[in-house]
């Protein structure tokens, strides 16, 4: 049989391209490396680092709140193998929910390594081999964490999030490479735990990419309440390795070599698109310098009929941008005509206080002259983070300064990756700050920060300050 | 001086309302009493407008809007004197700049604003549209809220049920929206509010009546907003023509640009509502998704769209009507016309010589349709709520095909007139339909219809009754077919005979017996001539 589509890769882009399609009414093949379904976001990407977030946070604070909070709850301990197995029945139990999925909506699940023949035939190596007759393919294979060309990982003390999502015991130390999202988050699972932790970055800031705001209160709080040595501005030129500990040698600003020595070194240096064995060859597609699938404004690669979303394209490499592609592929591919703003694509850092942007940062609006007014709030004045004992951070509203539209929200606080959405909202609509001043938003909440932020951007009338 | 007010008057018993299809004189015209101005269309004929009085004319409606009988068509100065003296006060505006000035030129729109005064806010209600409407839709704004809109400018379009309305702003001022598009509306319902002391203020309204955002005091030393003056109208703003998410796909796949819908969301955002609006109000079509999905295959694919003329839709609702509020079926039957052929070739140029005209199938349909009308009067009846009315007279009205649509003038009492008679009446009201000079009255009434389908090739068709007839009888083309007479296979021109009835009056026995009836007056034209069988009319059986 001949297939309308076959999607290679099942991860958050390739899993809802292939729905939204088999909901637009086309016949869909899937195809999956592993085992598991879900791809790197499910496996060993967004929620299995979220289960280990969620874990260690209660772990901290049992340790360092709870008292505050008149619980005592004697002599702590930490089953660290424990809380490994139940990060891995979370990840069963997400990605049992996507093979439910592929069924109730009659979609062929392959598993093997899906490449190309020719552009309607996709050669899959499991157990065993099978061709796939399909009319369209969407690529959607993701990416890979990456490296630098000097260090070598070898899974064991040089790791990367993959395995740090794996280890069976606590680390007593670790130096990670890379203060991005990834390395702050990882970072902040260790310390929570008890692992000393080190995070050498090669630029003078972390969480590139966020508000600069956000990078600098969140760093203070990593460094006060988890006491992450930061390392900014450091080059790192070498790794190597003895079969119990790392040392990773960095050329600091003043040109000095230093050494840091720890059990584990985590190498976060970033995401690189995943294509090795695809057999783009075969049909005549080229990645661009970056290894991403040039493709056109609906995902079309040099191929027609050949699709390519998500991290092994241009853009953030992002579960929901992914997503968002996935779905617009499907609909393009079914004639429709949606559209993706990807200036509205929100990103978030899940750590405690979790840091969340979305639109323009301020140093973009001022390299484009753009005349705009900024808002902010923090937290300490919240009544609802007071009661939880969750006071850092701010909303920071940016708006432009003749129309009042809401340009940029960046956040830094508890929940806050929930409550981007409603910027994202707010500013696919081209909302103004005073709008979102007018419209009431419920109290106690962590919410009443934005609507704050926006009365102080839209008049400097903020009513909790 | 004086000015009088005309008002589309009343045309005929079941005309309510027209298009103005043209103006034949311009606005500032001296024009004499009696001059034709306007011409109007009715559901049935195109009026020529004579003026009531002489003076100078003031266009009021526009060319192509739909009016009610009672509706104000134009207003006409009659102290104004004639052309010679041009500058009269008229046409000339105030010499003074004052805002009232600008926005109304002619002199009788003074009088709700008077040009000092503060403005007052006058609320504008669903006005009485008709006897039996009590409910319209506010189908569009055509002016957006803000906008300074002048006297008997219109505003709004209303859809009742029988027609669609464009609503003249009855003050000049400042217009404040409050029913929404697609709001359904009773009459006195509040539609709108107009600020009259924005009168003549065309332009920007003054930013002191701009409630800016901005102005707003600030006490934190970041933003230190100044009031700026608004170049746009005050509800136009930055998001103004921006599309919701949903909305903005929905345009994409229709080719719509922003500029081309008015958005009804918070300072004018596009809702997908508007969208689907749009396009349900004959936007652009949907034209570009069938090529997406079709995959063009290189043709022109070009769509058009344009209004249906008012008699066109009149023609497409009356239709739908009876199929929906008769019980109308259609029995067929076919006739061997060789006699009437061999009549009229035999006495065609005969006929033509004294009579001066042709003779046609038509007259011969006529006939014999009148005298089974006569034997079936049923077939000659109508419904009238719960009444029947019977009709000793065949008034059947022919079906003839004009530029403009489907027409069907009456030949009145069809029964008693001549075969020559007949002929020329068709010929003449015909020619009339074409040049489109049938009257009103040429056109109503009417027991019957004839309609000859047969004329563009039609084989067999089933016509439908024209409303509150009840029976309609289709002609087809006539041609060569073999049937069998007394066991023998002949040719003989055949014609399948169609008639369309509503079973609520007529039963199956009369339908039937009256088909029956027309083709054996056709096959024997001696019964057609008399009426009856020639040799029972001797035999006095």
């Amino acid at each position: 049989m001949k297939y309308d589509i076959t999607v290679i890769g099942s991860g958050p882009g390739g899993y809802i391209a292939a729905v939204r399609c088999a909901q637009l009414g086309m016949k869909v093949a899937i195809v999956e490396k592993y085992n598991t379904l879900g791809g790197t976001c499910l496996n060993v990407g967004c929620i299995p680092s979220k289960a280990l977030l969620d874990s260690s946070e209660h772990y901290f604070n049992a340790q360092h709140t709870f008292s505050e909070h008149g619980i005592g709850v004697g002599k702590l301990e930490l089953d660290f193998p424990q809380m490994i197995k139940r990060k891995s029945e979370v990840v069963g139990v997400t990605t049992g929910g996507v093979e439910y999925l592929m069924k109730k909506n009659k979609i062929d699940v392959f598993t093997g390594m899906g490449s190309f023949k020719d552009k309607n035939t996709i050669l899959v190596s499991g157990e065993k081999e099978q061709t796939i007759q399909t009319d369209k393919v969407i690529i959607a294979t993701g990416s890979k964490p990456s490296t630098l060309p000097f260090i070598k990982i070898d899974k064991k003390r040089v790791i990367t999030s993959t395995e740090a999502l794996e280890l069976q015991k606590l680390p007593k130390s670790m130096t990670i490479i890379g203060a991005g999202i990834i390395g702050c988050e990882l970072g902040s699972v260790y310390a929570r735990l008890g692992t000393k932790v080190t995070i050498v970055e090669y630029l003078d800031r972390i969480v590139p990419g966020m508000d600069k705001d956000i990078a600098k209160e969140l760093m203070r709080s990593m460094k006060k309440n988890l006491k992450i040595d930061f390392q900014l501005s450091h080059k790192v030129t070498a790794v190597s390795t003895t079969t119990r500990s790392t040392t990773v040698t960095a050329e600091n600003k003043k040109g000095e070599s230093v050494e840091f020595k720890a059990e584990y070194c985590l190498v976060a240096v970033g995401r690189r698109p995943y294509t090795e064995g695809l057999g783009l060859e075969h049909i005549g597609v080229s990645t661009d310098e970056r290894g991403r699938i040039p493709v056109d404004e609906h995902f079309q690669t040099a191929v027609p009929g050949v699709y390519a979303i998500g991290d092994v394209i241009k853009g953030a490499m992002l579960a929901h941008k992914a997503e968002e592609e996935g779905v617009c592929v499907a609909e393009f591919i079914a004639g429709q005509k949606p559209h993706i703003n990807y200036r509205l694509i929100p990103g978030v850092v899940y750590t405690w206080p979790e840091g969340a942007g979305v639109g323009y940062l301020e140093e973009e609006l001022k390299e484009m002259g753009r005349e705009y007014k900024v808002g902010k709030f923090p937290f300490k004045a919240s009544g609802r983070a007071r009661a939880s004992m969750d006071t850092e951070g701010f909303v920071k509203v940016i708006a432009d300064k003749e129309t009042d539209e809401i340009l940029g929200v960046h956040m830094l606080g508890p929940r806050i990756a929930d409550l981007i959405a409603e910027a994202v909202v707010a500013m696919e609509y081209r909302a103004t700050a005073e709008d979102i001043g007018r419209m009431s938003h419920a109290h106690p909440t962590f919410a009443e920060a934005m609507k704050e932020a926006a009365l102080d951007a839209w008049a400097g009338m903020p009513l909790n300050i | 001086m004086s000015i009088v007010e005309i008002r589309v008057p009343e045309i005929g018993e079941s005309v309510t309302e027209v298009t103005l299809s043209q103006w034949l004189k311009s606005d500032g015209d001296y024009v004499e009493m009696d001059e034709e101005i306007a011409e109007f269309e009715s559901d049935k004929a195109t009026l020529e407008f004579p003026s009531p009085n002489a003076g100078i004319l003031h266009i009021i409606a526009e060319e192509g809007s739909d009016l009610q009988v009672g509706d104000l068509v134009c207003k006409i100065d009659t102290a104004a004197a004639k052309p010679a003296a041009t500058a009269t006060p008229a046409t000339t505006p105030s010499p003074e700049p004052t805002p009232v000035a600008k926005a109304d030129p002619t002199p009788v729109k003074a009088e709700p604003v008077s040009s000092g005064k503060p403005g007052k806010v006058e609320e504008i209600r669903v006005p009485e549209i008709g006897e039996s409407i009590n409910e319209v839709t506010l189908v569009a704004w055509l002016k957006e809220d803000g906008d300074i809109v002048a006297l008997d400018e219109e505003i709004a379009e209303f859809d009742s049920d029988k027609a669609t309305l464009e609503f003249p702003s009855p003050f000049a001022g400042k217009l404040k929206i409050i029913a929404s598009e697609g709001e359904d509306l009773k009459v006195g319902d509040l539609v709108c509010t107009i600020d009259t002391g924005f009168a003549g203020a065309s332009a920007p309204a003054p930013s002191a009546a701009t409630p800016a955002p901005a102005a707003q005091p600030a006490p934190t030393p970041a933003p230190a907003p100044t009031p700026t003056p608004q170049p746009a109208p005050a509800t136009k703003s930055h998001a103004t023509g921006h599309p919701s998410p949903a909305a903005a796909k929905a345009m994409a796949e229709n080719n719509i640009a922003p500029t081309q819908i008015s958005g009804s969301g918070p300072d004018g955002r596009i809702t997908k509502q508007d969208v689907l609006a749009f396009l349900r109000d004959g936007g652009t079509a949907p034209a570009d998704q069938v090529v997406a999905a079709v995959e063009a295959s290189g043709g022109s694919r070009e769509q058009s769209r344009k209004k249906m003329s008012r008699m066109r839709r009149t023609i497409s609702r009356r239709l739908v009507a009876v199929k929906n509020e008769t019980a109308m079926l259609t029995t067929f039957n076919d006739v061997d016309m060789s006699k009437v052929m061999a009549i009229r070739n035999q006495y065609k140029k005969v006929f033509e010589e004294k009579h001066g005209i042709r003779l046609g199938f038509m007259s011969f349909f006529i006939k014999a349709c009148a005298n089974a009308l006569m034997k079936y009067p049923a077939v000659n009846a109508y419904i009238d709520g719960d009444d029947m009315i019977t009709n000793n007279f065949a008034d059947v009205s022919i079906a003839v095909s004009t530029p403009k649509g489907l027409v069907v003038p009456v030949i009145r009492n069809a029964e008693s007139l001549s075969m020559a008679g007949l002929e020329g009446k068709v010929r003449e009201l015909a020619k009339k339909g074409r040049d489109g000079n049938l009257s009103l009255e040429e056109m109503t009434g009417g027991t019957f219809t004839i309609t000859n389908g047969g004329v563009f090739g039609s084989l067999m068709s089933t016509p439908i009754i024209n409303a509150p007839q009840s029976a309609i009888l289709g002609m087809h083309r006539i041609e060569e077919r073999p049937v069998v007479i007394d066991g023998q296979v002949v040719v003989k021109p055949m014609m399948y005979l169609a008639l369309s009835y509503d079973h609520r009056i007529i039963d199956g026995k009369e339908s039937v017996g009256f088909l029956v009836e027309v083709k054996n007056q056709l096959q024997n034209p001696e019964q057609l001539l008399l009426g009856a069988d020639p040799v029972k009319l001797v035999l006095g059986l």
